[in-house]
């Protein structure tokens, strides 16, 4: 297995840098974003001006709403359109209780041939969440974020037709939790476990979809921390019966710490097991067949 | 108690956007009260509520013994007003100083009052000591943002004196020290053999639903068994009314019993977090204050290891 720096290092560094200051790494990152901001302004201005002046008003009145939608999403080749949508749901605590862990489902089944979810937090120092392309797979997934202070979290969802369905929620929190080391370099064996990967298939009859509910170890660390490199899984692939593609699901360093994931696979028979497949940005490699669900165990727990 | 509860300031301060609006603004002030519950022995109990800016954090218990040395006390609140208050009160009732001062554990509900006392009488268990050098300062700012002007000129104070030793006696009264673990990784019960009064810190709770941000379920569990072995009159809770019939130590133990238990249901079922904070709360425990907030919050704390000893292992990934 990897890797970049031994384990004696980091731990020495993860001691070093709990006691930064988050808010100062914050307030950098954040500034470096604003100018950021500018920047694209300025340089998306020739190519999309139009489509800068008919942004829809931000439902969430957030500060960073223009540059969400000129980087994240009027930068997609498929983009046409953006529509704020409050069928797009976006389920969070109010008040982030762990900001290392925060508790996040989107569904978007509301909206026709859902191309890909894209999850924003705004606020973050790194916003973008992940993206989601669901195939042989209901447009809705459950997941945990770190968040750096209160933000608002929203899902944009491209459909067909280029249009972004936009939703989102605000989510308070005192944070830190995106500069603050991985709780992993508390333990010895880390390394040892790293990208463990633990799940299991659901199916209740009546049901349209299974659910596929899986873990990654892995420290995903954001980079933000002093001294310690972005590591963090990447992008994983999810496969049923004859190779058949479920879904494809990128992910960024704000997902927290041991990925833990819930998706919907439409599996058309009962025996079929889902494969996972993917890598961290490190290129280590993840491939593991999650078994075949066993008809109604969801009514047997 | 802990940090990482936050309330919506914003929606705090919109409830003040009330139509008429006071000319002075009263000052904050903790109303505390104290009541005898043995032979020299004072309790100020806290309200059974979460932190908010109406209550200023007053929401823990603290105990002061008037021993013919000086007065003993233990825990100090949240805050440097609420330690003013406290010290005041303490003087009120007994006409003496205080020469000892415990911190049960590290939560800033039980140690940010420590400013008014001398930090070389204050005592506490290692970890406590290390836990707060560590935690403090966030611990206080976290309630500067939930509290307000309630915190006003609030610093954190690290206990000097090492609990190291099994008991020290003031007056008549010998207090034993009895070091537990599991509501976080130091947490001090005392024993007062001249009146049989157990402080049990945050051990035990009574009719206020327990906190779980640094708990250890299993060393929970343990230290409440041992503790229900000691003979002792009255149970004083760290939260909750004082105690004749041990039912802070039954309740904390069924409670986290039932926590437990139904989180793992819901890891086996393959709930994600916010389907699982979604539960019926069983008859027995439903007058048990702030209970929906501190399942909400528990889920947050232990369901990430719940579901890593719950989920079946698949495999590992390879460089």
């Amino acid at each position: 297995m990897i890797k970049l720096y031994t384990k004696s290092n980091v731990s020495k560094i993860a001691q070093l840098s709990c006691k930064l200051s988050c808010a100062a790494i914050v307030a950098i990152a954040f500034s470096a974003a604003t100018l950021k901001i500018n920047s694209s302004i300025a340089a998306e201005t020739d190519i999309k001006s139009s489509n800068l002046s008919s942004l829809p008003k931000d439902s969430l009145n957030s500060v960073m709403w223009d540059f969400v939608a000129t980087e994240f999403l009027l930068s997609d080749k498929s983009s046409k359109k953006i529509v704020m949508n409050n069928q797009i749901l976006v389920h969070a605590p109010k008040v982030a209780e762990d900001q290392l862990n925060l508790p996040i489902h989107v569904d978007a089944r509301s909206v026709k041939n859902v191309q890909k979810i894209v999850v924003i937090a705004d606020l973050n120092p790194i916003p973008k969440v992940l993206t989601y392309e669901p195939k042989q797979a209901e447009a809705r997934l459950s997941f945990r974020i770190k968040v750096g202070q209160a933000t608002p979290v929203r899902a944009a969802v491209l459909d067909k037709d280029g249009v972004w369905h936009v939703g989102g929620t605000f989510v308070d929190a005192s944070g830190g939790g995106c500069s603050q080391p991985a709780v992993a370099y508390g333990n010895d064996d880390w390394v040892k476990r790293l990208a463990e990967i633990r799940g299991k298939i659901w199916r209740t009859p009546g049901q349209k979809s299974a659910k596929l509910r899986f873990s990654v170890r892995h420290p995903m660390d954001t980079g933000l921390a002093d001294g310690i490199p972005a590591f963090f899984v990447e992008k994983l692939e999810f496969k049923g019966a004859n190779d058949k593609l479920i879904g494809n699901l990128i992910i960024h360093e704000p997902i927290s710490e041991n990925p833990t994931v819930t998706l919907f696979p439409i599996l058309k028979e009962a025996t079929t097991a889902v494969r996972i497949k993917g890598r961290d940005n490190e290129g280590n490699l993840i491939d593991v067949a999650v078994p075949a669900p066993v008809q109604s165990s969801a009514l047997q727990n | 108690m802990d940090k990482v509860r936050r309330s919506l300031l914003i929606g705090g301060a919109s409830s003040l956007a009330a139509p008429i609006l006071p000319a002075f603004a009263a000052p904050l002030k903790y109303n505390l009260k104290a009541q005898r519950i043995a032979n020299n022995s004072y309790v100020v109990i806290g309200k059974t509520e979460d932190y908010s800016p109406d209550n200023g954090g007053d929401i823990v218990n603290v105990a002061f013994i008037d021993t013919s040395d000086g007065v003993v006390l233990i825990d100090t609140g949240s805050s440097r007003r609420y330690g003013e208050a406290l010290k005041q009160l303490i003087y009120a009732t007994t006409g003496k100083d205080v020469i000892r001062v415990y911190n049960t554990h590290f939560h800033p509900d039980h140690c940010l009052g420590n400013q008014l006392f001398d930090k070389k009488k204050i005592a506490a268990l290692p970890k406590t000591i290390s836990g707060l050098k560590a935690s403090g300062e966030d611990f206080s700012s976290n309630l500067y943002r939930i509290l307000g002007d309630w915190m006003r000129g609030t610093e954190v104070i690290v206990p000097e004196k090492v609990i190291n030793y099994s008991s020290e006696k003031f007056g008549k009264h010998r207090f034993e020290m009895l070091p537990f673990k599991g509501h976080t990784d130091a947490d001090l019960a005392i024993l007062d053999h001249e009146t049989g009064v157990l402080y049990a810190g945050d051990i035990c709770f009574l009719d206020r639903a327990a906190t779980t941000p640094h708990a250890d379920l299993e060393s929970w569990h343990k230290s409440l068994k041992e503790i229900k072995k000691i003979p002792h009159k009255i149970i004083f809770p760290g939260h909750g009314p004082a105690d004749t019939t041990s039912r802070s130590i039954e309740q904390t133990d069924s409670y986290l019993t039932w926590l437990e238990t139904n989180l793992t249901k819901s890891a086996r079922s393959g709930k994600d977090m916010l389907e699982a904070a979604k539960m019926s709360i069983p008859e027995k425990f439903q007058s048990i204050d702030v209970i929906q907030l501190e399942i909400e919050r528990s889920v947050a704390h232990l369901y990430p290891g719940i579901e890593e000893k719950t989920l079946p292992f698949l495999g590992q990934g390879d460089g």
